[in-house]
């Protein structure tokens, strides 16, 4: 990938050729960000028809679509369809296209290419560009009583601490039943379900226990990342935020920020710091995985594998503690480098705790799998149809157990997973709730793998990179396979050392789409395995602007109140308003 | 003075049923590798909830109110009825096999009753599982119990106890099979893992247990630990009767509860093995697991036949 390589030959070249050679004419411009990075920019009206031909006809997959308002920059908001071309000639082609400021509408992709459902609902509620042919017009991250014409993202719209008041009392979220049987009943499960510890409103239309379809509302948690990263912060303090998108994994969302403003502004990372940035990714796997397969046990009933399963995971959080002081692996990513280095007494208790989660999850993973009930209720569970997975570009565990292997690592290989050997993605046929666990317990092993690889190969030298320049108004994808699948940052930096757009898309973004058809046909018993079975993550998902949703309650406590009642467990401040 | 002893045995049973499920309770968390609550747990959480104030489901009417003290009422009295400390029934009428398979579908039907008043969903699906289990696993108990009446010549418990204890209860192989058949069956009527369908909180969130609070879930949840701790001394006193007091005098009646108590903890350890090493089964496939007691029971019966 360092390699120079001669024009004619450039990575993406061959699907511009393409692109130019099949719609003659579309092609307006074409710019490389970085060596396997190219963006298009297409004609409005010509944009479902390129973008089309590059997902179906040359291999391509859709991470997102990024909506731009970039008015202030050249008079149009603009829209960028990311799209990673994992056939032929591996990299990513970006389709851009400008919208009409005056019309605020561009031709919607979703009916050609289903996979943009989500991001062009998403465009319509933090820009107002509308998807013309969208079928699916609900609002998907704004809440029901957001005022009707503002969109957060907006240059001009709105200050980030700006709370507008709700315009509503009723939530009045329509969910769409697309079943053919008449007589259904309704089963909310959420906003706050017992077993998913995050909230998330899923609606199954049953039949008696069999699930005929289901619908879901989502973007409870919204936490305004975006804006707060455009507006407050300067871009080199994003990765930290970014840290913070998830609970779990973190550190991958930091390393896809980062290498996003790196591959824009040009910057050579250290090889060592790559080294380090991937060892840590892995790091976050074992502990991510072994959650997973904790949480497989427990919506199966099965506390008893859930609670060893969580006892072997302190190792790995231990195993972060030891690589990054903390259990969780943040903090770690600087724009250019790491903060810190894997010094040899610490890369000797690494192998060693390296070996020792390699014995324990092997005996316990023997254990999950011969356990009474694990077949029946897992195998054929939960089916997430091939060609379904083709139309919605899922990503992570998720498609590969449905015999797609999709891998960011080994498609567009970035940091260390460049030098690694005899590694592959793993995949599995059975397209259920099984193979999606089985691939997740062999990557596990597979981490343990290319960390002592990792180890064992680090060149030594410095882990930072100083003194670069810093170019206003450029943008490029930063990209890692998370736990759950890919991660996909897309950044432009401003004029003002602060991030112009920065649109993060976690894994599991990719995957909500699926979930009704993976809820299809199974009954309410299975709804918990199978959401979990995706390994959900609700608020990485969930990023974008800051709502209070608390307009029903009756009682507010002031956060002294709760304090003080932590601390002396008397006088309740509940106490005689009848609770 | 057999009623004195029936008074005495339903009283220790409910004080004792808490106490077994706090066992258990330990047990799931030394099997979890976690410290746990200690065993007396189960009864702080029951006084707690006797203190909390009760919220009521938004029209849900009479049934589900009077759920709760039919559920537990039910249990003792069948739990007065059963022979557990003596070789015979304190209270013989309550201690028919007849009387005890009725006393055991009411709280049921109530239970399911009780699902339907409440407007949850998850609820109304709790209550349709407990129907079908009962559907599915009543019938074998059915089949044992009249196994056992034809081979003793009563419907009577507390004959059965006697005579098993006694060894005259034959045939033999057909006494034994029944007596496997209803080790099984009074396994899934426990509602243990993996067939707690109706309450599986992951799947349905405790279905008809969530929409109650306060005393009368206290009193449900007394119930539900009386029910498994009736079950299993179901099954002790019908086909492992040895060691119950054939007398009234104090010391054998004495012994008899030293063995009972030894017993049933016998079974509730074995019962929490199993429960926590399997996986929850399928609400669909269920009827596979009880087609299979089903099974068990009918051969008893063929035996019972051919008389061996």
């Amino acid at each position: 990938m360092t390699a120079k390589k001669p024009d004619a030959l450039r990575i993406g070249e061959t699907h511009v050729q393409a692109v130019r050679d099949t719609f003659p004419g579309s092609v307006l411009d074409a710019t490389w960000q970085a060596a396997d990075q190219v963006t298009i920019t297409v004609p409005t009206d010509m944009l479902p028809d390129v973008v089309e031909f590059l997902y179906y006809g040359r291999g391509g997959w859709l991470p997102n679509m990024v909506a731009n308002d970039e008015r202030p920059l050249h008079g149009c908001f603009a829209l960028y369809y990311l799209l990673s071309m994992e056939e032929s000639d591996k990299g990513f082609v970006v389709v851009r296209t400008e919208v009409d400021p005056l019309t605020m509408e561009y031709p919607s992709v979703t009916p050609r290419v289903p996979a943009c459902v989500w991001s062009e609902r998403e465009a319509f509620d933090m820009f107002g560009l509308r998807a013309v042919g969208l079928p699916d017009e609900r609002r998907l991250v704004l809440p029901d009583d957001w005022p009707d014409n503002l969109y957060p993202l907006r240059k001009d719209a709105m200050d980030y601490r700006h709370r507008p008041a709700p315009t509503t009392d009723i939530e009045d979220y329509r969910f769409l039943y697309e079943g053919r049987a008449e007589e259904t009943t309704q089963v909310p499960m959420g906003p706050l379900h017992i077993t998913s510890d995050e909230p998330g409103h899923f609606r199954l239309f049953v039949d008696g226990e069999d699930i005929i379809d289901a619908d879901y509302r989502l973007f409870y948690v919204h936490r305004g990342m975006e804006k707060v990263a455009e507006d407050r912060l300067s871009y080199d303090a994003v990765t930290f935020l970014a840290d913070r998108i998830c609970g779990i994994c973190g550190n991958a969302h930091s390393i896809a920020y980062a290498e996003s403003v790196e591959h824009a502004q040009g910057i050579e990372v250290p090889l060592r710091a790559q080294y380090i940035r991937s060892i840590l990714l892995e790091v976050e796997r074992l502990h991510s995985h072994l959650l997973n397969l904790g949480l497989v046990c427990h919506y199966c009933g099965f506390d008893t594998g859930f609670q060893h399963f969580f006892r072997i995971r302190e190792k790995a959080m231990d195993l972060a503690v030891l690589l990054t002081g903390a259990r969780k692996t943040y903090g770690l990513n600087l724009i250019g480098g790491v903060r810190r280095d894997i010094l040899d007494d610490q890369k000797l208790a690494t192998i060693k705790y390296v070996h020792e989660l390699r014995d324990e999850v092997e005996a316990l993973v023997d254990m999950l799998v011969s356990t009474a009930n694990f077949e029946s209720r897992t195998s054929g569970i939960g089916r997430l149809d091939p060609a379904i997975a083709r139309d919605y570009s899922p990503v992570g565990p998720c498609v590969r157990g449905s015999g797609i292997g999709r891998d960011v690592r080994f498609d567009h290989p970035f940091d260390g997973y460049k030098f690694l050997v005899g590694m592959s993605a793993r995949t599995h046929d059975g397209c259920d709730v099984q193979s999606r666990t089985l691939v997740r317990v062999e990557e596990f092993m597979d981490s343990l793998a290319m960390i002592e690889q990792w180890l064992d190969g680090a060149p030594e030298g410095p882990i930072q990179t100083e003194g670069w320049q810093y170019t206003p108004n450029r943008f490029a994808l930063g990209y890692t396979e998370a736990p759950r699948g890919e991660d996909m940052h897309w950044s432009q930096t401003g004029d003002n050392q602060k991030c112009y757009r920065w649109r993060c898309k976690a894994a599991t973004y990719s995957n909500w789409p699926i979930l009704r058809y993976m809820l299809r046909g199974n009954t309410i018993a299975d709804a918990a395995i199978i959401v979990g079975s995706m390994d959900p993550c609700y608020s990485c998902t969930d990023r974008v602007t800051v709502v209070d949703l608390n307009k029903k309650s009756s009682t507010v406590l002031t956060k002294n109140q709760l304090e003080s009642y932590c601390r002396r467990r008397t006088h309740s401040p509940l106490a005689k308003k009848g609770w | 003075m057999t009623i004195v002893v029936a008074v005495l045995q339903a009283i220790l049973l409910v004080a004792l049923a808490p106490l077994f499920s706090g066992i258990t309770r330990k047990i799931r968390a030394k099997m979890h590798s976690r410290k746990g609550t200690g065993i007396l747990q189960d009864y702080y959480d029951l006084a707690k909830l006797m203190r909390r104030s009760e919220v009521r489901e938004g029209g849900s009417g009479l049934v589900s109110r009077l759920m709760p003290p039919i559920f537990l009422g039910c249990f003792i009295l069948i739990a007065a009825g059963l022979p557990i400390v003596m070789l015979a029934c304190p209270i013989p009428i309550l201690g028919d096999m007849i009387t005890i398979l009725y006393l055991m579908a009411l709280p049921r039907f109530m239970f399911a009753l009780a699902s339907i008043d409440s407007a949850s969903s998850y609820t109304a699906i709790g209550g349709i599982r407990e129907l079908l289990v009962g559907v599915l696993i009543e019938p074998s108990l059915i089949l044992v119990l009249f196994v056992m009446a034809i081979a003793v010549g009563s419907t009577d418990v507390g004959f059965m106890s006697a005579a098993v204890a006694n060894l005259q209860a034959t045939p033999l192989v057909a006494v034994v099979v029944a007596g496997v058949a209803f080790a099984m069956a009074c396994y899934i009527e426990m509602g243990k893992l993996p067939f707690d369908m109706a309450e599986a909180e992951q799947e349905i969130q405790e279905g008809p247990l969530a929409a109650y609070s306060g005393p009368s879930l206290a009193m449900l949840k007394l119930g539900v630990s009386l029910k498994q701790l009736v079950v299993a001394s179901l099954l002790v006193c019908i086909f492992l009767p040895f060691g119950s007091a054939s007398s009234l005098a104090p010391l054998d009646i004495f012994i008899g509860f030293v063995v009972y108590v030894a017993k049933v903890l016998a079974v509730f350890l074995i019962a929490s093995v199993i429960e926590n090493s399997v996986m929850r089964v399928r609400y669909k496939i269920l009827d596979r697991y009880t087609w299979f007691v089903m099974g068990i029971a009918s051969l008893s019966l063929v035996f019972l036949v051919i008389g061996i």
